[in-house]
């Protein structure tokens, strides 16, 4: 088995304390940032745009061309926000990346704000992760003490103001113009679109908002080129990025590698899923994306390979399960967090989630008929594209999915009125080859 | 209710700026930027929504207009907006602005929409109490009418609601159950956007959400009965109506609203007899969707206990007033009048334009004397000049549309959220989209200044003539002729500003309109309820004038100048009138109600023609019961010069209109009006073409410089406030309790000196008398106070003998209980 | 010329029913003296009824109003307050007439009720001398009070708010009791 990881980003996290700045520079840290304030910030967006990158937030839009959008003749101030409100349940590389090493965001800020004109950037991290929030108002003070921030940045006469913003614990927060309100001040809720950040943001004004990873992967770019990074991934993906696994698996964690591996070469990585048990189901981006089964090991995580196999990249976070799970179950705990992260702004979601909360919580009491099955797919159908943004499209996939690969298994729930599984056999702390 | 009219007048746009788009099959062109919610409608296609409402900003909560839509490519051919992969994605069509070559499936020609619009509309049903029977909304509900529509027959949801105790008070009018609520943000949007008062939120999230207000911030507007009626569900209900009937046994009848000068279309809904409650009306050219609270709510007055409803005469022996029939009455009212001599008239602002008429007529011809005055509130030989020269007689002036279009608006002597609701509203919508800059002459950065973003020029009471004169210098307000002058009845208050209005006018080129506060006052002007001016603006001193009148009315005008309110009073008082007929005038509101009282007591022979028993009534020797606005047609003139006609309401009523009465007396004087109803008083209104003779010339009055206040006291700055007291807002609790508490409004400094804390109660004094009230802060001078003129039972007039400009004195109330903390 | 049948027979005949009816059950009722009962279902006078602890099941919704096609019915609703509850939950018939002049009894105005406030009697007398007799007020139309019951206004006995009337919760605890409640 050849290794297949390509440690970029994680590159430092092994080093003696790899959050200070000392131990960054030592890595060769913020050179790149000296390479780019010598580019003209137009460069700098070409460069992006060539290297192939996609942000890493879930939808894979390609960053460059986000950049670009930026008109040049809006006499507002631009800003750049950095969408660090990882709440996806299973998603778990942003967090680790500003724990373990938050130079490289701020590194990539810096050259990302210079790219777009951006005189002030915004970090919006997941309240509740207040260690990361510490830790990353610390580099950014340490940024300043050494002139990587502040007035006039490595005397190129670029300036740049840095604030951390705590977010208050809402998974909706994560949608950039909930995001973009929260961070004003207001409830998080979604913006109607037209106008895009783009045009009109943060303060109505011109605002780029990527996600931590994206931006901690420009200075990389910088460093080594567009065409160390396209050499990377695949033709359409291009580069390397965090896949997080969790669940069933015997060493989790955060594996970077390029776009295009498969589960089966992660799951060699990571030793396999946990011994004794077999893969039965897993996400390959969070809870948002509809599931895959044992089926695809091979699929390419890459955008279009997923894409292909009827789910989605997202946010790269494979769940793992093995057989001891009960499918119905984790739909359930899934969709009972949809419910409760819904903002209500919208029917579907508001609604819609309330309701399948229901509908599943009797179903896996084994309460109902195989027609609410039916049932529940039509909801699904009246939620799914018709909400006002893609949070109830995330809340609907798992369902949608278990239900194409594991019908048997709801129907199971119907014939033996209650759930054929033990719950305590699915639990990590379970003695080792506890059968269902 | 919510389908957007087509707006009459406006100009076609250019061929360039319509967009051509399919909608379920039938090409159709609409403005660019049109919605396409909006383009639907128009071929009558009927989507069906809730959050969607033409007057407020597109939100796309609800996700019921969704329909297909394709579009064509850069290759021309359509492709169809799709969604998560092969799947078609329905888009709101409230959100989506037309464009070239759409092709739009409704719910008629897709399949697709239509079975998202059941999907929605099930979910909004989940948690929906369904309790129809028992919701005040049903039967013109539009969750109702469109789960019919758009809906399916029967729900699957077989689950648990959610559930809220009901109904909780968002103000004290205005009810929410939060159950029924389908969360479209209507009412927030409305509250925010149209009113400026964002004191309703959405609060929680998830199925959780629902209206919140801040407990320290009471939802307190002058405009918050609007939400009771966009609400598209019967989450928002209004404490008056509540219970009280069901939309299908209400007669509704439209009509015009009587509480101020804005003309507003409203909808009267009546049973047996009562008006139960009131709406707004659409009309898109004055007040659009909207009308004020006491437009909404302030209609008990017509059926309280004191209602007159027989004419009565005072008994020569006991001295009492006594029931009479309809002819004694009359009689005893024309003997009485005949002895007397020489009558004056004073009418108030109830009037409709064909009953000041009458009057207008009654006085010349029947008592033969130019002793008429409309206005019962404090004014001017200046402000009589001037409305003769500038306002009476001139049609249509300055519209609600004008304001839109102005590039500046100079409000003068007014504050428009509380003296002309509707046009606060206008003026708050030009000013939202930009392009209306706001300037006012006043006191203070009042709350409803703050909210039309007004640049306040500051001008303590009777200083405003200066500040006035400055503005045609104003580099930023820079007024030219595409700018307009708003000037509030109260300026006339003081000597040489409408002097210097007109002054301005000229200078500048832009446009003036005066803006009364009473509904009846600018058709009484019209209709010649004023010494010097004959009916249509002709001016009493032309010879030319009163022969055109004189040949309508088959009559001599007498030439003798009128004398105005307080002359006529203080005429009676003094003997030199030997009688009165008074007509819905309320002494109170006069500059000095005491020295009313006393010319009114003292008068030989006293006519009243009244609604209720008022301090009038209680001194008259002939009463005449007449009719409300409810039960009588009429019309009124608004602000802008746009008679604004209406129907009778109630057509049970007999109630007698003020026309008809006077028609009785003139009767029994020899002196015939000419006419006995309303539509021939308006007939022969109408005869009088538009008067294209000499008008009086402006007035030039010089400034006189206000001394300073006494040391120790303070100028009073007053205005009424829009919710306060008056005979016409009697009967309604909840409409009372809405309303602002009433609050004297002082300087930092003074409230400093005072040793107060806003919300403490503080003693206003003068010679005359003393009033409490409770005090809070605003940007005035430190020798400058404000209070409510009627308010909360405090009638600054009546109990302080002050008036604008007048002297008075601020003590600290010691505490005794907590206060009650509200500024205003 | 008739035939022999014609002359002798047929004169007679027309006597068989006369006879025939002789010896039958008399049909002629002797009402007003004797009443008797009409069909179960007979659409007679209306009644409003009670919940089992005498609060009144109208909640002066006028769905009744509504429905009538004589236009016979004329119902305000008003609000139960903490000090005076006539019916569960917020709502109650404060005004209820029938004019007895326009109803047809037909009966349109049962099947819209949606608490089964009204429903009809089988009593048919409804004769008077008077119009104003003959437009019944509310508590010409409210059903007695039976034992248990007690005359509104009071709070509810049968539960703490309006939903434990409608789901008939009271009901069930009283079925397991074994005790009948209506």
């Amino acid at each position: 088995m050849t290794n297949v990881l390509t440690p970029v980003l994680s590159d430092n996290w092994d080093a003696d304390r790899p959050w200070t700045r000392e131990s960054y520079e030592r890595s060769g840290g913020y050179q790149a940032l000296d390479t780019a304030l010598r580019m003209q910030p137009d460069e700098i967006v070409a460069l992006v745009k060539e290297s192939g990158l996609r942000g890493r937030g879930g939808a894979g839009f390609a960053t460059g061309m986000k950049w670009g959008f930026i008109p040049k003749d809006n006499p507002n101030p631009k800003y750049l926000v950095v969408n660090a409100d990882e709440s996806e349940p299973g998603t778990c590389k942003d967090i680790p990346l500003m724990m373990a090493s938050p130079h490289t965001l701020v590194e990539g800020v810096v050259i990302s704000s210079y790219a777009i004109g951006a005189h002030t950037a915004f970090i919006y991290v997941r309240g509740e992760v207040l260690h990361v929030i510490r830790r990353l108002r610390a580099a950014v003070q340490e940024a300043y003490a050494a002139g990587h921030l502040g007035k006039n940045i490595h005397g190129t006469g670029y300036d740049l103001d840095v604030i951390v913003h705590a977010g208050a614990g809402a998974y909706i927060c994560g949608e950039e113009t909930a995001l973009l309100d929260s961070l004003e001040g207001r409830r998080g809720q979604p913006r109607l679109r037209p106008p895009f950040p783009a045009v009109a943001g943060l303060y109505a004004s011109p605002t780029v908002i990527n996600n931590v990873e994206s931006i901690a992967t420009v200075p990389s770019i910088v460093r080594n080129g567009a065409e160390w990074f396209g050499s990377m991934g695949t033709e359409k993906s291009k580069g390397m990025t965090l896949y997080s696994l969790s669940g069933h698996v015997t060493r989790p964690g955060q594996y970077e590698a390029p776009l295009g591996i498969t589960l089966r070469e992660l799951l060699d990585l990571a030793g396999g899923v946990r011994n004794g048990h077999k893969l039965k189901f897993w996400t390959p981006g969070g809870s948002s994306t509809p599931l895959l089964t044992d089926e695809h090991l091979d699929v390419p995580l890459d955008y279009e390979g997923v894409g292909a196999a009827g789910s989605m990249l997202g946010t790269k976070a494979l769940q793992i399960f093995d057989e001891t799970t009960c499918v119905v179950r984790a739909v359930l705990r899934w969709t009972e967090f949809y419910k409760h992260e819904s903002c209500g702004k919208c029917t579907p979601c508001r609604e819609g989630t309330w309701w399948l909360v229901q509908v599943l919580a009797r179903l896996e009491k084994g309460q109902g008929s195989e027609e609410d099955l039916d049932q529940l797919l039509d909801q699904c159908d009246n939620i799914l594209g018709r909400s006002f943004c893609a949070l109830a499209d995330g809340a609907v996939s798992p369902i949608d999915s278990s239900l194409k690969f594991f019908r048997d298994e709801y129907v199971e729930h119907l014939r033996q009125g209650g759930c054929p599984f033990d719950p305590m056999a699915s639990t990590l702390f379970s003695p080792v080859g506890a059968t269902a | 209710m919510t389908v957007t009219p087509s707006k009459a007048g406006s100009n076609a746009p250019a061929p360039q700026d319509l967009v051509t788009l399919t909608i379920d099959g039938i090409e159709t062109s609409v403005p660019k930027g049109t919605l396409v919610i909006r383009a639907a409608e128009q071929i009558g296609v009927q989507i069906p929504r809730f959050c969607d409402h033409p007057l407020l900003a597109p939100v796309g909560a609800c996700r019921q207009c969704l329909v297909e839509v394709a579009m064509p490519g850069p290759d021309g051919e359509l492709r169809t907006m799709m969604g998560p992969p092969g799947r078609v994605k329905p888009q709101a069509s409230c959100t989506l602005p037309v464009a070239e070559g759409m092709q739009v499936k409704t719910q008629l020609t897709s399949p697709i929409a239509d079975k998202a619009q059941q999907g929605v509309m099930e979910q909004l049903l989940i948690n929906h109490p369904l309790d129809c029977p028992v919701c005040d909304k049903g039967g013109e509900c539009p969750l109702q009418n469109q789960a019919m529509t758009n809906g399916r027959g029967e729900s699957r949801f077989q689950e648990v609601k959610r559930t809220f105790p009901k109904p909780i008070n968002i103000s004290a009018q205005v009810l929410l159950d939060r159950e029924r609520c389908v969360l479209c943000a209507r009412c927030t949007r409305f509250s925010e956007q149209v009113a400026g008062d964002p004191f309703i939120a959405l609060v929680e999230r998830g199925a959780l959400q629902q209206v919140g207000i801040y407990e320290k911030e009471p939802y307190r507007s002058n405009f918050s009965g609007n939400v009771i009626q966009i609400c598209p569900v019967g989450a928002l209900t209004s404490a008056d109506y509540r219970f009280r009937a069901r939309p299908f046994d209400l007669v509704s009848t439209p009509s015009v609203a009587e509480h101020d000068s804005g003309g507003a279309a409203i909808r009267v809904d009546h049973r047996r007899g009562k008006v139960v409650r009131r709406l707004a009306w659409n009309d898109p050219e004055v007040n659009e969707e909207w009308i004020t609270d006491k437009d909404r709510f302030a209609f008990h007055y017509a059926n309280r206990p004191d209602r007159l409803t027989h004419p009565q005469v005072r008994d020569g022996e006991t001295g009492e007033l006594r029931p009479a029939s309809w002819p004694e009455a009359f009689a005893v009212a024309a003997r009485g009048l005949r002895a007397a001599g020489r009558v004056g008239v004073l009418t108030g602002g109830r009037l409709t334009r064909e009953d000041a008429y009458g009057y207008a007529k009654f006085a010349r011809v029947a008592l033969g004397t130019n002793d008429i005055d409309f206005r019962s509130r404090p004014a001017s030989a200046e402000e009589e000049q001037f409305l003769a020269s500038r306002v009476a007689g001139r049609g249509l002036g300055v519209t609600y549309t004008d304001l839109e279009r102005a590039n500046a608006v100079v409000l003068l002597g007014l504050e428009p959220e509380e003296e002309a609701g509707t046009l606060f509203l206008r003026l708050r919508k030009a000013y939202r989209a930009g392009g209306t800059r706001i300037f006012a002459v006043a006191p203070f950065t009042s709350n409803g200044l703050r909210k039309l973003g007004a640049t306040v020029v500051k001008a303590a009471p009777g200083e405003e003539v200066p500040a006035i004169e400055q503005l045609a210098h104003d580099g930023e307000l820079a007024l030219d002729g595409g700018g307009v002058i708003l000037v509030g009845e109260r300026l006339a208050t003081v000597p040489g500003a409408l002097s210097a209005v007109a002054v301005l006018a000229s200078q500048t080129g832009a446009r003036l309109a005066w803006v009364p506060r009473r509904a009846g006052d600018r058709g009484a002007l019209d209709a010649g309820c004023l010494g010097s001016v004959l009916p249509g603006g002709r001016p009493l001193a032309d010879a030319g004038a009163r022969v055109d009148v004189g040949a309508v009315w088959g009559s001599t005008v007498p030439t003798v100048p009128g004398r105005d309110t307080d002359g006529i009073l203080a005429a009676a008082a003094a003997g030199e009138l030997g009688g009165l007929v008074v007509a819905g005038v309320d002494l109170d509101d006069l500059a000095d109600p005491t020295a009313a009282r006393a010319a009114v007591a003292s008068a030989g022979f006293v006519v009243s023609l009244e609604l209720r028993a008022s301090a009038v009534t209680e001194h008259a020797d002939v009463v005449f019961p007449v009719a409300p606005v409810a039960e009588k047609p009429g019309s009124f003139v608004s602000w802008e010069g746009r008679v604004r006609p209406f129907e009778k309401v109630l057509e049970g009523s007999n109630a007698v209109p003020d026309v008809r009465v006077l028609a009785g007396i003139a009767d029994e004087l020899g002196t015939p009006l000419g006419f006995q109803t309303i539509e021939a008083a308006a007939a022969e209104l109408d005869e009088f073409a538009s008067w294209d003779g000499e008008r009086a010339a402006d007035p030039t009055v010089a400034a006189s410089p206000a001394a300073p206040a006494p040391a120790g006291s303070h100028r009073l700055a007053t205005w009424k406030t829009m919710i306060g007291d008056g005979p016409m807002q009697d009967g309604d609790p909840a409409y009372h309790a809405s309303g602002p508490t009433p609050t004297v409004l002082v300087s930092a400094a003074t409230l400093e000196s005072l040793g107060a804390a806003v919300g403490d109660q503080v003693e206003l004094s003068t010679d005359t008398g003393t009033a409490v009230l409770a005090v809070g802060v605003a940007d005035l001078a430190d020798d400058v106070v404000w209070a409510p003129t009627s308010s909360g039972g405090v009638n600054l007039g009546r109990d302080l003998g002050a008036g604008a400009g007048s002297a008075v004195r601020l003590s600290l109330v010691p505490a005794a209980a907590p206060a009650v903390q509200e500024a205003m | 010329m008739p035939t022999l049948k014609e002359q002798f027979w047929d004169p007679v005949a027309g006597f068989g029913v006369t006879f025939r009816t002789m010896f039958r059950k008399v049909v002629t009722e002797q009402y007003p003296k004797e009443k008797k009962p009409t069909a179960p279902r007979f659409h007679g006078r209306h009644q409003l009824n009670r919940w089992p602890d005498g609060l009144e099941k109208c909640i002066g919704c006028e769905l009744c109003a509504w429905a009538c096609p004589a236009d016979a019915i004329y119902v305000e609703g008003a609000s139960n307050t903490e000090d005076a509850r006539f019916s569960p939950g917020e709502r109650y018939g404060r005004v209820y007439q029938i004019n007895y002049l326009r109803c047809i009894l037909c009966g349109l105005c049962i099947e819209a009720c949606p608490t089964r406030a009204l429903t009809m009697t089988n009593e048919y007398e409804l004769a008077d001398a008077t119009r104003e007799d003959l437009i019944y007020e509310k508590q010409d139309l409210l059903a007695p009070l039976l034992p248990g019951m007690e005359q509104p206004p009071h709070p509810m006995r049968l539960g703490n708010d309006d939903g434990d009337y409608y789901r008939g919760t009271f009901r069930r605890q009283d079925d397991e009791t074994g005790e009948a409640t209506q």
